[in-house]
């Protein structure tokens, strides 16, 4: 499981997600997201190249999300595959933090 | 320790490779990564589709975790055994047995019944695990055994 950042303009922080989210890769890449999480207002949280979501990943996504919604901020999600966004709109965490599968829109959200 | 238990493969599929259809792992979170292996193998051999295999990984992830977590107690070095199946011509029936106390995953479905939440502060972390169970599952069955629990899980492999 691989996470890395990139600023973008407006102050947003995307998050790049890169692997299977199972227990063991949600282990890897709790810290560094809660991390960035306590630093960012406006969280775009790419999705794309994650294969697989299962319940401790889902928690890997709410509770960084959770934590910048409570300070006023706004959370994304980008690009998941058809399999991940089942299990995000199973979960309801799509009502709380929307998908958006177009870059610019995603961005716009955010403004 | 882990092991790939004998006997041989019984199952009858469209490919003659090997699989065993049983895996006995312990009661450790590390172990899964030997059921993810066990899928893939599992999934070439049928040409199960990806989005199938998915949720396969998905419903033993929760499952399975769950046993370890609750049914054990996070205790390591309990054995789960976990058989496969053909299940009619489509299906696949995945039956997790353990010797844990009493634990009927399916009895807690709370949160199966709660509403989607509206707001960040109804927005539940725990407890997704069985509602994801439930969605991804085409079958669920829990069974009281002697001295342990069965669960079955069965997955349409095509339609």
């Amino acid at each position: 499981m691989l996470i890395s950042t990139e600023e973008l303009a407006d102050g947003i922080t995307r998050i790049e997600l890169d692997g299977r989210l199972d227990i063991a890769g949600a282990a890897l890449v709790d810290l560094k997201m809660n991390l960035i999480a306590g630093s960012s207002m406006k969280l775009l949280i790419d999705l794309h190249k994650v294969s697989f979501l299962g319940s401790m990943g889902l928690r890997t996504i709410v509770i960084p999300g959770r934590s910048v919604k409570s300070r006023g901020g706004k959370v994304v999600l980008f690009a998941p595959t058809q399999m991940v966004e089942s299990v995000l709109k199973t979960s309801g965490i799509d009502s709380v933090f929307p998908i958006h599968h177009d870059l610019a829109a995603a961005i716009a959200a955010l403004k | 320790m882990s092991q790939h238990r004998s006997p041989a493969p019984t199952m009858t599929g469209e490919n003659t490779a090997t699989f065993e259809p049983q895996l006995t792992i312990q009661s450790r979170l590390d172990d899964l990564s030997l059921v993810w292996s066990w899928v893939e193998t599992l999934a070439d051999l049928y040409s199960i589709p990806a989005e199938v295999q998915f949720a396969i990984q998905l419903c033993l992830e929760e499952a399975l975790s769950n046993i370890i977590r609750h049914g054990y107690g996070g205790q390591p070095n309990h054995a789960i055994n976990i058989n496969c199946s053909r299940a009619g011509a489509n299906d696949l029936a995945f039956i997790l047995e353990d010797h844990a106390p009493p634990f009927d995953p399916l009895e807690y479905s709370a949160i199966d019944e709660s509403p989607v939440p509206a707001s960040i502060d109804q927005l539940q972390v725990g407890g997704q695990g069985i509602r994801l169970l439930r969605k991804f599952a085409g079958g669920l069955a829990y069974q009281r055994l002697p001295g342990g629990n069965r669960l079955t899980i069965n997955v349409t492999i095509r339609t």
